[in-house]
C-alpha cells in the first residue's frame, strides 16, 4: 500500500532532505582516510581536509593547531549545519530535531551537575558542553542541590522536563546518583523518542525504530557492564533499562542478574543480532573493544537509513554519522599528535 | 578566419627549469599565459608535494592580509584597488615582505586590542550610568505607588524608604541591579521567581537608547533591572541565575549621596576614556592608512606567488634533483613566445644554465584552443555550452555567427522589434568600454556578453521583418501594392471578356461581406511585391492560410539546407582526420537519404512555386500528397507536377531506400576496414590495429617494472610512439607529427562494440532526419505565434486607443501608448526573443550539430595571472 509519505513528504521535507543527502555525500570517503593517515602533522591533516567538504574551516586559527582547536571547529560546523535544519524544519520534523537534541541536553546538564559537584568553574564546563545540546537555562543547572530543584527551578520549560517524572525520589546529588539520574533520564527519552517515531509510524517508523532498539539495547549493555563491582543493587540496575529494546523484557531480566562478562555473555547468546557483535569482540589487546564493535554496527544501521526515502530518519543518520566522522578525525589527529601511529589505523570507517 | 574554423595546432612540451630559476621561469610565463600545465604527480597528496612549505607560507600571507583588510573596512579607509598588477615578488623580497607583514599584524593586534579593552571599559561605564539613572526612578515610583504593595508591606515600600529599618528587622535586604538583554527578560523573570519562591522583587524599564553589547560587539535593546531580595542565600542564587543569564550586574548604590558620588565619578571618567580611546583610534588610522597604500598590491603578488607554487607543485623533478620537469600543452604558434618567456625567467635569474624546452610527440589528445575576439566570443560560447570541440575538429561557431541570428530572426520576423533590438545592442556595443556596464552582474552581465550575438539578432530581424512585412504587426506599403482592387469592376473590361470572369457589379460588392481578387483577371495582378510579402495581405481574411503555406514551406526548406550543410562539414572532419573512407562509408550515404527523400520535397516545393502560374493553379497537384503517394508506389496512373514524374520519383524512392539500406551495410563495412581494409593507401588501420596492441604491451609492461614515477612512464611512451611513428614515416612518406594517424589511441579494439554503435548511429540518424526536418517547423510556428501574439496587442491596446473620438482620444492615447511600450519591450521582445533564442540555440545543437560535431574535447586553460582574481571581497568571503 502506497503510504502518505510518498505523497506528502517532499511537500513540507522534501528540500532538507534533498539538503541532508547532499551533506551526506560529502562525508569523507575511503580515500580520504587513507590520505590522512599518512599525515606528518596537524598542518598536514589541516591541508589535506581543506581539499574535502570541510574546506577551510581552520583557515583563521592561529598557530599552532591542537586537536581540540580541530574538534570545536568541527563540531561548530556541524552545529551550523543542524541549526539550519532545524530552522528549516516543519512539523513533524521540528518536534523530531527537538527530541535529537535531548540526548545532548541530557549528557550537558549531568556534565554540568557533576561538574559543580567537583567545583570546577562553569566557563570551563561550558567549553566542554556540546553545542547541540545547549539552551538557554543551562548555565543555570548549578543552583540545584537536589533532583527536583533542579526540574523545577531549571529544567521545568525544557523539553527535558518530562523525562523527570521517574527521577525525583532521590534527595542528594552525589556521584552514583548523578550517574543513576543520568541513565533514568536517558532512558525516559528513548522511550519517549521511540515512541514518537513508532506514532508517526510510515517509512520513519521503519527506519527509526531499530536505530532506537540498538540505542536502547547499547544502553542496557553498558549499564550491566558498568554496575560490575559498584554498589548497585540489581534491581536498581534493572531499572535503569530502557525498555524499548529488543531485549525487553526477557533479555533485560537475565541481563540485570548477571555478574560478569561471561554471563551477560550467554545472555546474548540467546539474541542474533547482538551474538555476532560480542564475537567479534576480541579479548585483550589484540581485538576491537565492545565500543567499537557497537559504534560499527550502529554506522551500518545509519548507512542503510539512506537506502530508503521520505523519512526523517536520514536527519538522525546523517548526524551520527558526521559525529562518527568527527570522533575518527579527531582519533587520527590525537595519534599524529602524540607520535602514536601504530593505533592510527583503528578508526570506525564509514562505507 | 582559419583560427575559428578549427582549433589551433598543439604540441607537448617538456620545459627543463633549473630550480634556481624555476619560480621566475613560471612568472614570466604566467604573465603572458601561454601554456597549460600537466600535473605529473597526480597520485601524489596535496600535502606530500615539494612546494608545501611555500604554499602554506602564501596562505599565512593571505590569512595576514585578509586580517589588515578586515580591520582597514572596519575603519571605513578607502581601498586603493589600482588596475596595475605588480609581478610576482623576486624570491629576495619574500621574506621581506613576510617580516613586515606580520610585524604590522602584531602592532595592530595590540592596537586594536587595547582599543577594544577601552571601548569595552567606556561602554560598561556608559551602561552603569544608565542604570544608576533610571533605578533612580524605581526607588521613587516604589514610594509612589505604595498602595500597589500593601501585601509586603515590610518587604519593599519601607525598606527602600529607610535602609535602617530593614535592620531593625533583622534581615538583610540586599540589591542586585544591572542591565540584561531584551529577549531574555520574561525568562529570566519566570527562572527567578521558581528558584526563590517568590521572595523576591524585580523591577525593570527599558532602556531607550539602544547599546552595544561589550562582547559580542552588537547594538541591541536592553533592560535596566532592580532586584531586591532578602537573606543571604537567595542573594547568592540571584547572582548564579543572573551569571546565566549574562547580565550586567552593577553595584547599587544604597544611599542617594552615593549614587551622586558615583555619578558625578562616573562622568569625569567617560571624559577620561573618551579622549584616551580618541587617541588610541587616531594612531589605528594611521597605521591602517599606511598598510592600506600597499595593501592591493601586496594581495596582487602573494595570489601570484601562491600560484606560482601550485604550477611547481606539478612539476617533477629529474634524477639529478638539480632541475624541475614540466611537461606543458603548448599552441604551436606560441612556441616562440614560449622559448623567449623562459629566456626572460632565466636572465632575471641570473642563472648561468639557462631553463629550456623541447616539443616531444604524443598519443594524447591536446586540448583545445580557438582564439577569439569579443565579437565571435558569444558564438563561441553558445558552442561550448553544448560541448567544448574535440581537438582540431570544425568548429560550428564560425558558421554560427551568421545562421543562428538568421534562425533567431526567423523566428523573430518583426521590422519594428528587430530594429528596437538592434538599437539596445548598438547601445551596449557603443559603451562596452564603461566600467560599470563591464563589470556588471545577473541579467545585464548576461545582455552585456552576447551584445554581438543581439545586434546580429536584430538586424537579421530587420531583414525578416521587411520580408514578412511586419512592423508592429502592421504592414508598410513602401513600393505601392501589385495588386489592383479596381480591375475588378466589370466596367473595366471589354463586353467580350466579361462573360468568362467572375467579375463584380455594384450589387455584389453592396450584397456580399467577402469579396474575393483573382489574379488571373488581367489588370488584377500586376506582378510580385519588389521585397518581401503584399502589404495588400494585411487587408486580406485568409492571411493566414496564406503565410502559413508559405512559413512553413520556407522553414523545411531552411532545415535541409541548414543539415545538409551540417553533413556537408561533416565530410570536411574526416578529409582532415584521414578517414576517407568515412567519407564514402558513412557522408555520402548519408547525404544520398537526405537529398533523395527530403531534398526531393523541397525541389517539388521549388518546382510548383516556379512553374504553377495564377491561371494554371487550379490545376497544380497537392505536394504532400506527392510527397506520400511517393512511398506508395501507386500502380494507377495519377496526374503529377511533371512529365514522367511517377517513376522518378519512385526510383528516387529506391535509390534513397538504397541510400539508407547502404548506410547502414556499409557502416558495417567501414567498421571492417577499421581492422582489415586492404589499400595500399591506409597502412594506419591494419598496422594500427596490429602496433596498438604492442603498444599497450609495452607500457603495461613498463608500468608493471615498476619504474619510478610517473614521468618515466610517460616519457617512454612517447619514445615507443616516436619509433612507431617512425615506421609509419617510412611507408607513408607524409610529414611527421601532423597525420590522423596520431589519433589513435591505445584502446582496446572492440569490433562488436564499433559494430553496434555504428548500427545505432545509422538507424538514428535516419529516424533523426524525419524528425529533424519536423523539428525545423518550429522556425515556422514561433514565427506565427510572434506575428500573431503583436497582433493581438495591437488590437487589443491601440486599435481600442485610436477609435475613441478626437477630443479624449488624445488624452486616453498616451497611456495606451505607454501601456503597448511597456508591454511590447517586455512580452514581445524580452519574452518571445527568449524562447525565440533558445528555439535557435536547440536547432543549432540538437539539428545542426549532431550531423558532424563531436564535442568532446577539453579547453585549453592556461596558466595566467589574468585569471586570477584580484578582488578583495574574495578575501573576506
Amino acid at each position: 500500500m502506497l503510504g502518505s509519505a510518498e505523497l506528502c513528504f517532499n511537500v513540507d521535507h522534501g528540500y532538507l532532505e534533498g539538503l541532508v543527502r547532499g551533506c551526506k555525500a560529502g562525508l569523507l570517503t575511503q580515500q580520504d582516510y587513507l590520505n590522512l593517515v599518512q599525515c606528518e602533522t596537524l598542518e598536514d591533516l589541516k591541508v589535506h581536509l581543506q581539499t574535502t567538504d570541510y574546506g577551510n574551516f581552520l583557515a583563521n586559527q592561529t598557530n599552532p593547531l591542537t586537536v581540540s582547536k580541530i574538534d570545536t571547529e568541527m563540531r561548530r560546523k556541524l552545529c551550523g549545519e543542524f541549526e539550519y535544519f532545524r530552522n528549516h524544519s516543519l512539523e513533524p520534523l521540528s518536534t523530531f530535531f527537538t527530541y535529537m537534541t535531548c540526548g545532548y541536553m541530557i549528557d550537558n546538564v549531568i556534565l554540568l551537575v557533576s561538574g559543580a559537584l567537583q567545583k570546577k568553574s562553569v566557563r570551563d564546563l561550558l567549553g566542554r558542553c556540546h553545542p547541540l545540546g545547549r539552551f538557554s537555562e543551562m548555565e543555570a543547572v548549578n543552583i540545584a542541590d537536589t533532583p527536583s530543584d533542579l526540574f523545577h527551578a531549571v529544567l521545568v520549560e525544557t523539553p527535558l522536563a518530562p523525562f523527570f517524572q521517574d527521577c525525583m525520589s532521590e534527595n542528594t546529588l552525589d556521584e552514583l546518583n548523578i550517574e543513576v539520574l543520568r541513565n533514568k533520564l536517558y532512558k525516559s527519552y528513548l522511550e519517549a523518542f521511540y515512541n514518537f517515531c513508532k506514532d508517526h509510524g510510515d517509512v520513519t517508523a521503519e527506519i527509526m525504530c531499530p536505530i532506537l532498539e540498538f540505542e536502547a539495547d547499547r544502553r542496557a549493555f553498558i549499564i550491566t557492564l558498568n554496575s560490575f563491582g559498584t554498589e548497585l543493587s540489581k534491581d536498581a540496575r534493572e531499572a535503569l533499562y530502557p525498555t524499548c529494546g529488543q531485549l525487553y523484557p526477557e533479555g533485560l531480566r537475565l541481563l540485570a542478574q548477571a555478574e560478569d562478562f561471561e554471563q551477560m555473555k550467554r545472555v546474548v547468546d540467546h539474541y542474533g543480532v547482538y551474538k555476532p557483535l560480542f564475537e567479534a569482540v576480541g579479548d585483550g589487546s589484540g581485538g576491537k573493544s565492545l565500543e567499537d564493535v557497537f559504534y560499527e554496527h550502529e554506522v551500518k544501521m545509519n548507512v542503510l537509513a539512506f537506502t530508503r526515502q521520505f523519512h526523517c530518519g536520514v536527519f538522525y543518520a546523517y548526524t551520527k554519522l558526521r559525529e562518527q566522522e568527527m570522533r575518527n578525525i579527531v582519533w587520527i589527529a590525537e595519534c599524529i599528535s602524540q607520535r602514536h601511529r601504530t593505533k592510527i589505523n583503528s578508526y570506525i570507517p564509514i562505507p | 578566419m582559419g583560427s575559428l574554423f578549427r582549433s589551433e595546432p598543439m604540441c607537448l612540451a617538456q620545459l627543463f627549469l633549473q630550480s634556481g630559476t624555476a619560480y621566475e621561469c613560471l612568472s614570466a610565463l604566467g604573465e603572458k599565459g601561454l601554456v597549460q600545465f600537466r600535473d605529473l604527480n597526480q597520485n601524489v597528496s596535496s600535502f606530500q608535494r615539494k612546494f608545501v612549505g611555500e604554499v602554506k607560507r602564501c596562505e599565512e600571507l593571505e590569512r595576514i592580509l585578509a586580517y589588515l583588510v578586515q580591520e582597514i573596512h572596519r575603519a571605513d579607509i578607502p581601498l586603493p584597488e589600482g588596475e596595475t598588477s605588480p609581478p610576482a615578488p623576486p624570491l629576495k623580497q619574500v621574506l621581506e615582505m613576510q617580516e613586515q607583514l606580520q610585524k604590522l599584524e602584531v602592532e595592530l593586534r595590540e592596537v586594536t586590542r587595547n582599543k577594544e579593552k577601552l571601548r569595552k571599559n567606556l561602554l560598561e561605564l556608559i551602561e552603569y550610568t544608565h542604570m544608576l539613572r533610571v533605578t533612580k526612578t524605581f526607588v521613587r515610583r516604589n514610594v509612589e505607588f505604595e498602595p500597589t504593595y500593601e501585601e509586603f508591606p515590610a518587604l519593599d515600600s519601607d525598606s527602600l524608604l529607610d535602609y535602617s529599618s530593614m535592620q531593625r528587622l533583622g534581615a538583610k535586604l540586599g540589591f542586585v541591579s544591572g542591565l540584561i538583554h531584551q529577549g531574555k527578560v520574561e525568562a529570566f523573570e519566570r527562572m527567578l521567581w521558581r528558584v526563590c519562591k517568590g521572595y523576591t522583587i524585580m523591577t525593570y524599564a527599558e532602556l531607550d537608547e539602544s547599546l552595544e553589547d561589550p562582547e559580542t560587539g552588537e547594538v541591541i535593546k536592553w533592560h535596566v533591572f532592580l532586584i531586591s531580595f532578602w537573606g543571604e542565600q537567595i542573594g547568592h542564587k540571584v547572582k548564579k541565575i543572573c551569571d546565566c543569564y549574562h547580565c550586567h550586574i552593577y553595584p547599587y548604590p544604597s544611599t542617594a549621596e552615593e549614587r551622586r558620588e558615583i555619578q558625578e565619578g562616573l562622568s569625569t571618567r567617560i571624559q577620561d576614556l573618551y579622549t584616551v580611546l580618541h587617541k588610541t583610534e587616531d594612531y589605528l588610522r594611521q597605521v591602517l592608512c599606511k598598510a592600506a597604500e600597499s595593501v592591493y598590491s601586496r594581495a596582487v603578488q602573494v595570489k601570484k606567488m601562491k600560484a606560482i607554487y601550485h604550477m611547481l607543485n606539478m612539476c617533477s623533478l629529474d634524477v639529478t634533483n638539480k632541475c624541475l620537469i614540466a611537461e606543458v600543452w603548448c599552441p604551436e604558434a606560441d612556441l616562440q613566445g614560449l622559448r623567449r618567456a623562459l629566456e626572460d625567467g632565466s636572465r632575471e635569474s641570473g642563472a648561468t644554465i639557462t631553463s629550456f624546452m623541447n616539443t616531444i610527440p604524443t598519443t594524447e589528445t591536446p586540448p583545445t584552443l580557438i582564439r577569439t575576439n569579443k565579437f565571435t566570443e558569444g558564438f563561441q560560447n553558445i558552442v561550448d555550452a553544448y560541448g567544448v570541440g574535440s581537438y582540431r575538429e570544425v568548429n560550428p561557431a564560425l558558421f554560427s555567427i551568421i545562421t543562428f541570428p538568421f534562425l533567431f530572426a526567423v523566428m523573430f520576423g518583426d521590422f519594428g522589434h528587430g530594429f528596437v533590438m538592434f538599437l539596445f545592442a548598438l547601445l551596449l556595443v557603443m559603451n562596452e568600454n564603461h566600467p560599470r556596464l563591464s563589470q556588471s552582474q545577473e541579467i545585464l552581465g548576461m545582455f552585456f556578453n552576447g551584445r554581438y550575438i543581439l545586434l546580429l539578432m536584430g538586424l537579421f530581424s530587420v531583414y525578416t521583418g521587411l520580408i514578412y512585412n511586419d512592423c508592429f504587426s502592421k504592414s508598410v506599403n513602401l513600393f505601392g501594392s501589385g495588386w489592383n482592387v479596381s480591375a475588378m469592376y466589370s466596367a473595366s473590361h471589354a463586353p467580350a471578356e466579361r462573360g468568362k470572369m467572375a467579375l463584380w457589379n455594384d450589387s455584389v460588392v453592396r450584397r456580399s461581406r467577402v469579396l474575393q481578387l483573382d489574379p488571373s483577371v488581367p489588370g488584377v495582378f500586376q506582378g510580385p511585391y519588389p521585397l518581401g510579402i503584399d502589404p495588400i495581405w494585411n487587408l486580406a481574411t485568409n492571411r493566414l492560410t496564406f503565410l502559413n503555406s508559405f512559413k512553413m514551406k520556407m522553414s523545411v526548406i531552411l532545415g535541409i539546407i541548414h543539415m545538409t550543410f551540417g553533413v556537408v562539414l561533416g565530410i570536411f572532419n574526416h578529409l582532415h582526420f584521414r578517414k576517407k573512407f568515412n567519407i564514402y562509408l558513412v557522408s555520402v550515404p548519408e547525404l544520398l537519404f537526405l537529398l533523395c527523400m527530403f531534398g526531393y520535397l523541397v525541389f517539388m516545393v521549388i518546382y510548383k512555386w516556379l512553374v504553377y502560374s495564377a491561371e494554371t493553379s487550379r490545376a497544380a497537384p497537392s505536394i504532400l500528397i506527392e510527397f506520400i503517394n511517393m512511398f506508395l508506389f501507386p500502380t494507377t496512373a495519377t496526374s503529377g507536377l511533371y512529365a514522367g514524374q511517377p517513376s522518378s520519383s519512385s526510383s528516387l524512392v529506391l535509390e534513397s531506400l538504397w541510400a539508407q539500406e547502404a548506410a547502414l551495410g556499409v557502416h558495417l563495412l567501414s567498421t571492417c576496414s577499421g581492422c582489415c581494409w586492404p589499400s595500399p593507401r591506409c597502412p594506419c588501420p591494419c598496422s594500427s590495429w596490429g602496433s596498438r596492441s604492442s603498444c599497450c604491451g609495452c607500457t603495461t609492461g613498463a608500468a608493471a617494472s615498476g619504474s619510478a614515477g610517473g614521468y618515466t612512464l610517460v616519457r617512454k611512451d612517447s619514445e615507443e610512439e616516436v619509433s612507431l611513428m617512425g615506421s609509419q614515416d617510412i611507408e607513408e612518406g607524409s610529414t611527421p607529427l601532423e597525420d590522423g594517424c596520431r589519433e589513435v589511441t591505445c584502446e582496446e579494439f572492440n569490433f562488436g562494440e564499433i559494430l553496434m554503435t555504428q548500427v545505432i548511429h545509422s538507424i538514428e540518424y535516419c529516424l533523426g532526419c524525419i524528425s529533424n526536418t519536423a523539428s525545423y517547423l518550429r522556425l515556422w510556428a514561433l514565427s506565427l505565434a510572434h506575428a500573431q501574439l503583436s497582433d493581438v496587442l495591437w488590437a487589443m491596446l491601440m486599435r481600442v486607443g485610436l477609435r475613441v473620438d478626437k477630443t479624449y482620444g488624445v488624452l486616453l492615447l498616451l497611456p495606451v501608448m505607454a501601456l503597448f511600450a511597456v508591454l511590447t519591450i517586455f512580452i514581445l521582445l524580452v519574452m518571445e526573443g527568449l524562447s525565440a533564442f533558445l528555439h535557435a540555440i536547440r536547432l543549432h545543437w540538437v539539428e545542426f550539430q549532431n550531423k558532424f560535431y563531436v564535442g568532446a574535447g577539453t579547453k585549453f586553460v592556461p596558466f595566467s595571472f589574468r585569471r586570477l582574481s584580484w578582488k578583495f571581497s574574495d578575501d573576506r568571503a
